[in-house]
């Protein structure tokens, strides 16, 4: 006879609440503080609503002195809400050792000579004998303070001398900070760390969102506090707008209206999306500005991609991608600023994944940044509009690639990688010694596959890309996986991979690999209560601790393989035009 | 001008400079009369050592030494000196005794292999990336296998479905022997197809005897006959890629260490008749 088929509830996002410890005591506690109090529940959905929000997308921590509470260049996914106590927010870096982080270190040249002998005979064999635990963080003025169920937290041990020589900031009960790293994915810009005893409620950033949604009072206040904390900064840091007067930039910043396109957790709809026909794709990404409509106003991209395409028969051919940093419309708008001649966009902008963009309404550019432009500039930009191209992206892809190319590297969003691993079919003997020094790097086993999507001869091999929006950190419990602090390579922490698989499965790419550890005798390491294979997490890590740099790229004899990053569009052009 | 075209003009004129160089001091040795055989021996022995070198490299893929491909440049255009120096190492005569006729024959199977080797290394690759989705070497008799099964398994529907064995007759008569096969490495270097085209030939002219299911299962059929034309490409290509050097590397390290003794030998005796 037949087995019983096994049936389980579907999982619903709430089945896993972000803190263990809330009660529905607890969340009408929060709902006697400003502003959670004047939030009206009628205007969230019966499916999301604002208790359930409370309730499971939050948790309530309390700091000690000292705690540190974000560390600036950490990718987080929550915000801080402030129910009591005060924090500082350290307007100065710290040194990573002082933040707890180590610095990157690299083998010595006798230390990468001894791997020659010392290389375990198995795969993946981890060394467990000398006691080692979660203590990487344990630097030189940090130490790890047990925090009840949280997890392991950070504490400086000199608050007073770090305040005294540094500038901070104070804020107290009622403010929120952390949400512009956890709405945009990007790396916290400052530390905090508790002024005293404080109690904060944390909140991911799925019930964030849903409240800055469905509470508008929540959205003013977190575009408020954008405005008054970045905002200035970010455009300053914009060669647009360079020249403009602090009154002017002020100006500007007080009219940019802040947007996001796409799906924030993208990945999750990525692998079904890469499946479908090219008009299914390119109709799920949600158009930012469309082809031949009047430029409303300057658009700034804050963090994600979008395709620049334009209209080809019955379809949309991309011209190129736009990044952090990168504008549109500026040449439509001159034109029409200086020479009232009001042309429609040369090109459709559509978001690919997740943008964050800020929109500079057309009457305020014309206002503040149009009179900046000198004439020569405006007339070299009108003649590039009458050739069809574009002065905002300062380059044009599709030229510089091809069209196959560039519509292969947008669609499959491989223009988010900075260390894309490239490999020119047609000059690769299948030798594989890239993949021999990948895994004499790296515990006898390559951390990449030599096998990927393939376009004019160029395979895009399965190897950690370290994405410029690297979504296989969302959601990892410990933290492991992180970006190394000074030069930004997505590494693992192999010590505090507790072998979840969250990163594995969040990764579009398909490009971390989870193995099963052994000891020196190549027996696996097994969970002690349940007898299975302890598993870790890898993947590519640039060979950061190596001398010298990543293995593959050194020991390809043909020059057949490369890692390249997809910003530098001059660059990968030349290996590609080779 | 191509980063690569620039770079083979430097190495070669190198090379060429290097081979122009020793070649004066070669005649300016034997005008002098002096030992310009040991001369060039020596050289010789330190270029083979040399050359063998590239393979350490490969063995230490962590230390941070000189990239593989410029080693290999210097490999292949040291190589090509190498011969230049054994041919006025040998005064361009064949050499008369039996160890140095097998000195010489080793050497020239090293220099041969090594060039063969080159020669496939940039002929072959191109040829691959166009020869379908691309496959790791190990999994492809695994890929062999399952594209037998599916044929098979479509020469099975046909029956079930037409109740004709035309089909069925066919492929044991004709396909089977055609996807069973393993191709040698040496066929990657032939560009003819024959058996290919032979095979695909022989299904489209069945095609006059079927009616439309079948017809719609035989153009399945010549699908799969290009998919195993193009794995076996594949297979011998790849195959010979890596299957050379177990040529080129053992006969070098009986060149070395011919050449050791051969160097001892005449080191000792050298003028002594």
């Amino acid at each position: 006879m037949d087995e019983p088929l096994t049936r389980i509830s579907r999982p619903q996002r709430w089945d896993v609440p972000f803190g263990a410890s809330m009660t529905e005591a607890e969340v009408d506690r929060l709902l006697t503080f400003a502003p959670l109090s004047s939030f009206d529940a009628a205007r969230f959905p019966p499916t999301i609503p604002l208790r359930g929000i409370l309730r499971n997308d939050t948790r309530i921590r309390r700091f000690e002195r000292g705690d540190i509470i974000v560390r600036e260049g950490d990718y987080g996914n929550s915000a801080f809400f402030i129910l009591s106590g005060n924090v500082r927010v350290l307007l100065d870096s710290l040194p990573s050792q002082q933040l707890g982080r180590r610095p990157p270190q690299k083998k010595s040249f006798l230390a990468s000579l001894a791997q020659l002998w010392s290389q375990p005979v198995y795969p993946e064999v981890r060394d467990y004998s000398g006691g080692k635990t979660m203590s990487s963080i344990d630097a030189a003025r940090v130490r790890a303070r047990d925090a009840t169920g949280e997890g392991v937290r950070i504490f400086l041990q000199d608050v007073p001398g770090v305040l005294e020589k540094n500038r901070t900031l104070q804020l107290g009960p009622g403010e929120l900070f952390g949400e512009i790293a956890s709405l945009a994915r990007t790396p916290r810009t400052a530390t905090v760390i508790a002024e005293d005893s404080a109690e904060l409620l944390e909140l991911r950033w799925q019930g964030l969102r849903d409240i800055r949604k469905y509470a508008p009072e929540w959205k003013q206040q977190i575009d408020r506090l954008y405005r008054e904390r970045s905002l200035a900064a970010h455009l300053r840091e914009t060669p647009l707008l360079k020249n403009l007067s602090d009154e002017d930039l002020r100006n500007v910043a007080e009219h940019t209206q802040f947007e996001s396109f796409g799906d924030f957790e993208w990945n999750a709809s990525y692998r079904t999306i890469r499946e479908a026909s090219a008009q299914e794709r390119l109709a799920k990404e949600p158009v930012i500005a469309r082809e031949g409509d009047y430029p409303n106003g300057l658009i700034l991209i804050r963090s994600g991609f979008a395709r620049l395409s334009r209209k080809y028969n019955h379809g949309e051919r991309t011209i190129s991608y736009l990044g952090k940093g990168d504008v549109f419309g500026l040449s439509a708008l001159l034109c029409g600023a200086q020479f009232d001649e009001r042309t429609g966009l040369q090109f459709s902008l559509r978001a690919i994944g997740y943008v964050d963009i800020l929109f500079i309404p057309t009457p305020i550019f014309e206002q503040f940044i149009a009179p900046r432009f000198s004439e020569a500039d405006v007339i070299e930009l009108r003649a590039q509009v009458e050739h069809d191209s574009e002065i905002n992206l300062g380059r044009d892809a599709e030229a510089t690639f091809g069209p196959e190319m560039i519509e292969f590297l947008v669609e499959q969003r491989y223009v988010n990688g900075t260390a894309t691993m490239l490999i020119d079919l047609d000059r690769c003997t299948r030798c594989d010694d890239c993949v021999r020094a990948c895994a004499a790097s790296h515990d006898n086993n390559p951390r990449f596959l030599r096998h990927g999507r393939v376009q004019n001869g160029i395979m895009v091999a399965n190897a950690c890309m370290h994405c410029v929006d690297p979504v296989c950190m969302i959601g990892c419990p410990t933290g492991a996986i992180h970006r190394e602090s000074l030069e930004g390579q997505v590494v693992i922490n192999d010590l505090t991979c507790v072998g979840c698989a969250t990163c594995a499965n969040s990764c579009p790419y398909d490009n971390i690999q989870m193995v099963e550890i052994r000891d020196g005798g190549g027996r696996f390491i097994l969970d002690d209560v349940m007898q299975t294979p302890i598993l870790k997490a890898t993947k590519c890590d640039l060979c950061v601790d190596q001398l010298g740099g990543p293995a593959c790229v050194r020991a390809c004899p043909h020059d057949a393989l490369t890692r390249a990053d997809m910003r530098e569009v001059d660059q990968l052009a030349r290996w590609l035009d080779r | 001008m191509s980063p690569f075209l620039v770079r083979r003009i430097c190495f070669s004129a190198g090379c060429l400079a290097l081979c122009a160089a020793t070649f004066f001091l070669w005649r300016v040795w034997r005008a002098a009369l002096r030992p310009d055989a040991i001369y060039t021996g020596l050289l010789l022995l330190f270029l083979i050592f040399a050359l063998t070198l590239f393979n350490a490299r490969k063995k230490l893929p962590f230390l941070p030494l000189v990239r593989a491909s410029t080693w290999l440049q210097i490999h292949i255009y040291a190589g090509w000196f190498c011969l230049f120096v054994f041919l006025l190492h040998i005064g361009f005569r064949l050499p008369n005794g039996p160890f140095e006729m097998t000195l010489a024959l080793v050497f020239c199977i090293v220099i041969l292999s090594g060039f063969f080797g080159l020669f496939i290394s940039r002929d072959l690759p191109p040829r691959l990336a166009r020869s379908g989705e691309p496959l790791l070497y190990e999994r492809i008799p695994a890929f062999r296998l399952r594209i037998q099964r599916e044929v098979e398994e479509l020469v099975r529907q046909a029956e079930r479905d037409t109740g004709s064995s035309t089909l069925g007759n066919f492929y044991v008569q004709y396909l089977r022997a055609f996807f069973v096969h393993r191709p040698r490495a040496f066929s990657a270097l032939r560009r003819s197809g024959r058996k290919w085209h032979a095979v695909l030939a022989e299904t489209s002219a069945l095609d006059r005897y079927l009616n439309e299911r079948e017809k719609a299962i035989a153009a399945e059929l010549r699908d799969w006959i290009e998919t195993k034309h193009n794995l076996d490409f594949q297979y011998a290509s790849q195959r010979l890629l890596k299957f050379w050097l177990f040529v080129h590397i053992p006969f070098t390290y009986s060149l070395i260490l011919l050449g050791v003794v051969h160097g001892v030998v005449a080191t000792l005796y050298a003028g002594r008749w």
